[in-house]
């Protein structure tokens, strides 16, 4: 069965004839074709349900989303009846309600009441549908039948007890994935999620997802059990910073700790999905950069620099306050005006705003040389059946944002090298430097890192300011179809970091008398002032679907 | 159960039927001259899914498709659209040479029509007569169902698992039988219907099963021998 | 005849044969008439044929009863969307019927004719038959008979020389009683799970292979070669004006003489038990009849007076279906035959509808209880209810199937259920000793 949706994210025009009805007696217009499902959706109607899902087939086997249609014998199924002229349906009529109260009971006859100890709780569909439409008690006499837990390989284990066969994960690898890894074992009453004996989901770049689309605790992730409960989490819409695709994501934390990231759904750029790679990638967005194995780069230990410092002469650096600080560095600044060359090292960990101001600061110096590094992989893997959705070669977020900046690309694919201090002023923002060196930027006449990772090459610098990571403050990505995307803060920063926009914005109104950005919109609409490929974009435009940049961004060399 | 008219023509009630037929042979009723000869490679096309898959020869690890199967699959394969088509076809082929379905024989099968191995895992076992797991040379499945359950089904059960000494789905210690019991067969005017590998047996008592086991150990006796 | 007996009152259309062993062959075939109704019908134009159908008043004859001149009717009347499908249900597995199987193995080229006289109908290239996994002689038998059609140019490129092309392959089921269900046939046919498919779209519109697709049974089609040599007006002058025709009747059960019976549609089931069928065994008495196949509501000893059509034994509360009739004499134990039943639709589910997947195992579970002595007048009032949930609100009527024994059974002798139960009825079954 195709799926409108998918058409309508592969960019298909919608079809001109539309077609009226009336749900819950709330009149709606839709394009033909529609669903009940849908139709309903847009007027906020909500029908239950568990097999359907807005980026798979609509299979209709799990008969909760059945409603009274006028005239017709028997409940129609909202997730794949198509609306036509002037029906009338009614969603919550005593024979649609008393038929979600029968099915909610057929689910929870061997359904085992594992709720307090089911990684689920919180975010079930089966507890929100119960709760809202089911039968207060149980009145089954029966044993439940048992299936065990099956370890599926990779990230997931599977709860056969819990599972209610909505076959969403099944769909999922079939469609989506394009990997059968999963099937239907067996029939009836002794039906099951299996894989292919012991060949589990193990190498499949997206079976993360299969976890997100499951309504019951019958797929868990290892990596989340029992590490939390849902309603502790706080979500904050973030992008992922894994690669240069900008998946739309929520960061989930506790506690100022990342507990997982889901994905956010948006038809442009993810549907509703993430790979593996980017999903399980969230420890190192703690520090921002590279103290954990696995993340983009890999650096020995350093310590974490979360005050401003500022270099003696005696080499040594001493802790200063903020106002301090920024005096001493505009004055400095001053002095540098004019001179010979500026080199700038920005980082695509961090967001437009960010590296923009750095950028406009750079050039107010002298002749700019403005380069970033970022770690490539040798290909992209591709989502089968979302193919503008693909893990990137890039696997910093903002790659492409920096080359709208006008950075260039250097260094290798792991990162490293290209970097060459000189002897002029050197910014350097969000680079650990963990590959220098460690007599680099010694003879620069001025070197400033806006940074927080105490490295020897870092240890140089005149000043060291830290600045926030992108998981600390709020900003914007651009992916690698030049859509800028915001994000926004999920941790919470230690208490004198700032952002690095903020600080730009600060010394920027020293030294050129101009105003310091109040909040980051502002600070993007610097950025859009000052850059054509931004011009005209705002927070209001960008919103949480994101917008194209303007003119086809440079590609760095080797592409995206 | 009713009287049967005296069998004339050398059919055991329960190897056919009785009534106003009786003095038709065994031969006759199971259209032996149809069934029998008939080449493992098939004749047209159009017949070549028309073999019984569960046979009391069988070699569980002799190569799948070779020899006269290699030309069985290529007919079959030619009568569908696509390679989905002839899955059913193709794993009846798998059963019929090797006696049940191994996770081996499925990726085989997988790999021949080009399939997910483990989407055809979710066909295979969806069905009952896959075995997947290895059976006695003798499958005997007796009916329960309610037609053949008015008329004594359960005792028929009883006194076949009696006389194989096994549980219900145990293959009896000589690897001869294994007994379940089936769904309605579609013989409902003949109870209690049996089905071993791939004959029925008919109008069944309790006081036929010695009978019938010592035919198919007689059976055996002589497949053993013509294996050489 | 009918088979394994004859009686005087059978009209022999289909069952002719019954019993005659060369009428398996082609030549045996040919002899006594065979083909002669192809090769008329190739002369006619397919509409033609459609329209004989149609006025024949022949009824689809798998159970549901559909007119069969009126589904042949939905295909494309031209070739846009080649490959058209005719696809014969030869799965009988509904329990009671048995009358395909005699079809299959003694008259293979009368169900061979039918089908290709409704595919040149249909403009149907290829026919698939689908015979049901356990049928292996049958099978065998229909192989044969393909085989021989093909050599003697009856089926394949140019049929009877008309150059006409139509392809028949036989395709075994492996044991799944749900792909009986026209679109469970055809999910199994595409080499998938047998689970039905939501309607619409229908197969006429999208079916087998995504193409238009009719599916017929077995009987219905074998009754199509005497419509095309006899004419319609014959054809109704058997049965009822709204159930014309002949029906196999399939008689099992408590009966003296069990089998299938070839009478006119509207034949009294009284009659059909105690005259054709020599009347219950061993001198007992009528109790209970299952009309239809397993099915359909029960009908008490008291109910069966009534005429065996469609329309008489919907009026009566129950179905016709397949006319498998299963009779019950007076020492039955009804709880345990509703409870077997019900077994029967739980084994047989597909498992994709919450309702059915868990309702016939729970349904199974609670009459198992009730067998074993453990059931409270409760339990009966959960059937009831769960039968009602489970009608009307899945994807095929499996479940309304499992249903349908157990609200009637209930209904009609709730107290042989009563009778089971350990503690006298109005004493409620403790559920605080519930330990699940």
């Amino acid at each position: 069965m195709s799926n409108p949706d998918a058409a309508k994210m592969a960019g298909a025009a919608p079809p001109m004839d539309t077609v009226s009805c009336t749900i819950n007696g709330v009149q709606v217009t839709v394009p033909k074709g529609t669903r009940l499902i849908e139709a309903a959706e847009q007027v906020g109607i909500g029908i239950p349900y568990y097999c359907y899902h807005p980026g798979l087939s609509a299979p209709a086997m799990c008969r909760m989303c059945l409603v009274e249609v006028a005239g017709a014998p028997k409940l129609a199924p909202a997730c794949v009846t198509e609306v036509a002229d002037g029906q009338v349906v009614l969603t919550e009529s005593d024979k649609a309600v008393e038929a979600r109260r029968g099915t909610l009971e057929f689910y929870l006859v061997n359904h085992p009441l594992d709720c307090p100890v089911c990684d689920k709780s919180g975010e079930c569909k089966l507890q929100d549908y119960v709760h809202a439409e089911g039968r207060p008690r149980g009145r089954s006499l029966e044993a439940k039948r048992v299936f065990g837990q099956d370890d599926f390989g990779g990230d997931i284990l599977y709860d056969g007890d819990r599972c209610i066969m909505c076959t969403r994960c099944v769909r999922f690898m079939r469609e989506v994935a394009q990997d059968d890894r999963l099937c239907v074992v067996q029939r009836g009453h002794r039906s099951v999620i299996d894989t292919f004996y012991d060949h589990g989901v193990e190498g499949s770049p997206w079976a993360g997802n299969i976890v997100d689309i499951c309504p019951v605790g019958a797929l868990l992730s290892k990596d989340f059990l029992h590490k939390a409960r849902v309603w502790d989490l706080d979500g904050t819409p973030s992008v992922c910073p894994n690669c240069s695709q900008g998946c739309n994501v929520r960061i989930d934390t506790r506690d100022n700790l990342i507990q997982r990231l889901r994905p956010r759904a948006n038809p442009d750029v993810n549907s509703y999905w993430m790979c593996d790679y980017g999903r399980y990638r969230y420890d190192w967005i703690h520090r921002g950069d590279t103290r954990v194995a696995g993340a983009p780069f890999d650096v020995t230990a350093a310590g974490d620099i979360e005050a401003p410092q500022l270099r003696g002469a005696n080499g040594s650096h001493e802790e200063v306050a903020w106002q301090a600080a920024v005096l001493a560095l505009v004055e400095r600044l001053e002095a540098a005006r004019g001179h010979a060359s500026v080199t700038v090292v920005g980082s695509a960990l961090h967001g437009n705003e960010d590296n923009g101001l750095l950028m406009h600061l750079a050039a107010q110096l002298g002749s700019v040389k403005a380069v970033y590094r970022s770690q490539r992989a040798a290909d992209e893997v591709v989502c089968p059946g979302f193919p503008r959705l693909a893990r990137r070669r890039d696997l910093t977020p903002n790659p492409q944002g920096l080359e709208a900046l006008g950075f260039e690309r250097a260094g290798d694919d792991e990162g490293r090298g290209g970097l060459a201090a000189g002897n002029g002023v050197l910014l350097v923002l969000g680079d650990a430097l963990a590959d220098a060196p460690a007599d680099f930027g010694r003879e620069a006449a001025l070197f400033v890192v806006f940074g927080r990772a105490d490295t020897a090459a870092a240890r140089n610098a005149h000043f060291i300011l830290p600045v926030s990571t992108f998981a600390e403050a709020e900003g914007t990505f651009t992916n690698h179809e030049g859509r800028v995307q915001r994000y926004w803060p999920a941790l919470e920063q230690p208490a004198r970091v700032r952002p690095a926009w903020q600080v730009l914005g600060v010394l920027l109104a020293g030294l050129n008398d101009e105003a310091a950005p109040a909040d980051a919109a502002s600070a993007f609409l610097r950025i859009a002032e000052l850059f054509d490929p931004f011009a005209g974009l705002s927070y209001a435009t960008i919103g949480t679907r994101g917008a194209l940049l303007n003119e086809p961004v440079r590609l760095g060399a080797g592409g995206s | 159960m009713a009287d049967e008219t005296r069998l004339v023509g050398g059919n055991e009630g329960w190897a056919g039927e009785r009534g106003d037929f009786a003095q038709l042979s065994e031969a006759d009723i199971r259209g032996t001259a149809c069934t029998e000869g008939r080449p493992k490679e098939g004749r047209a096309a159009g017949g070549a899914c028309a073999y019984p898959y569960q046979l009391a020869v069988r070699d569980e690890d002799a190569q799948l498709f070779e020899g006269p199967y290699a030309e069985r699959l290529a007919k079959i394969r030619s009568r569908y659209p696509d390679n989905r088509g002839a899955l059913l076809p193709v794993l009846n082929l798998a059963q019929e040479v090797r006696g049940w379905l191994s996770p081996e024989s499925m990726a085989r099968v997988a790999e021949i029509l080009d399939l997910p191995a483990t989407y055809v895992r979710g066909v295979a076992t969806f069905y009952t007569m896959y075995n997947k797991a290895p059976v006695g040379r003798f499958l005997i499945q007796v009916c329960t169902n309610v037609s053949c359950n008015l008329c004594g089904a359960d005792d028929v059960m009883e006194t076949f698992l009696e006389n194989v000494d096994a549980e219900p789905g145990e293959t009896s210690e000589d690897g001869l039988f294994t007994v379940i019991e089936a769904e309605c067969l579609g013989a409902c005017g003949f109870p209690t219907a049996v089905q071993i590998n791939d004959r029925y047996f008919e109008n069944v008592a309790p006081a036929d099963v010695p009978a019938i086991i010592d035919r198919l150990r007689g059976e055996a006796h002589v497949l053993n021998g013509s294996r050489g | 005849m009918a088979y394994p007996y004859r009686h005087d009152r059978e009209t022999r259309v289909l069952s002719a044969h019954f019993g005659d062993p060369a009428a398996r062959t082609l030549a045996g075939w040919r002899e006594r008439g065979g083909y002669e109704a192809l090769r008329s019908a190739l002369a006619m134009g397919p509409l033609d044929v459609v329209e004989v159908v149609k006025k024949s008043g022949l009824r689809g004859r798998g159970g549901a009863g559909f007119p069969t001149g009126l589904k042949w009717s939905f295909m494309p009347k031209d070739d846009a969307r080649q490959p058209h499908y005719l696809l014969i249900n030869a799965d009988e597995s509904e329990p009671g019927a048995f009358k395909d199987r005699e079809l299959c193995r003694w008259t293979p080229h009368q169900l061979i004719e039918g089908a290709l006289i409704g595919a040149y109908a249909m403009r149907a290239r290829h026919v698939y038959i689908y015979i049901r996994g356990e049928f292996f002689e049958p099978a065998q038998i229909i192989g044969r008979a393909i085989e021989d059609a093909y050599e003697a140019k009856i089926a394949g490129a140019d049929v009877l020389g008309s150059g006409v092309a139509i392809d028949v392959t036989l395709h075994l089921g492996a044991g799944a009683y749900i792909c009986g269900e026209e679109t469970g046939l055809m999910n199994s046919l595409e080499g998938r799970r047998g689970q039905p498919r939501i309607k619409p779209p229908f197969p006429a519109a999208v079916g087998a292979f995504g193409r238009p697709t009719t599916i017929n049974n077995v009987e219905t089609l074998c009754a199509v070669p005497h419509i095309i040599r006899n004419g319609a007006d014959w054809y109704r002058s058997f049965g009822t004006e709204k159930s014309p025709g002949t029906k196999l009747f399939n008689m099992s059960g408590h009966l003296v003489r069990r089998g299938n019976y070839e009478l006119p549609l509207g034949f009294n089931l009284l009659e059909l038990i105690n005259d054709v069928c020599g009347g219950i065994r061993d001198g007992r008495s009528l109790k209970a009849v299952i009309p239809g196949g397993s099915s359909v509501p029960i009908l008490a000893a008291e109910e069966c007076d009534i005429a065996l059509d469609y329309e008489s034994v919907a009026a009566a509360g129950s179905m016709l279906g397949t006319a498998s009739v299963i009779v019950m004499d007076d020492r039955t134990d009804i709880v345990k035959q509703v409870r077997r039943i019900v077994e029967f639709y739980a084994h047989e589910s597909c498992g994709q509808c919450t309702p059915c997947r868990e309702g016939t195992e729970w349904m199974a579970k609670i009459l198992r209880r009730i067998e074993r002595g453990n059931g409270s007048e409760a339990d009966l009032d959960i059937l009831l209810e769960l039968g009602r949930n489970m009608t009307g609100t899945t994807i095929c009527v499996l479940s309304d199937s499992a249903a349908a024994p157990v609200a009637s059974s209930i209904h009609k002798f709730r107290d042989e259920y009563i009778a089971r139960m350990r503690a006298p009825a109005g004493v409620p079954f403790p559920i605080g000793a519930l330990t699940g």
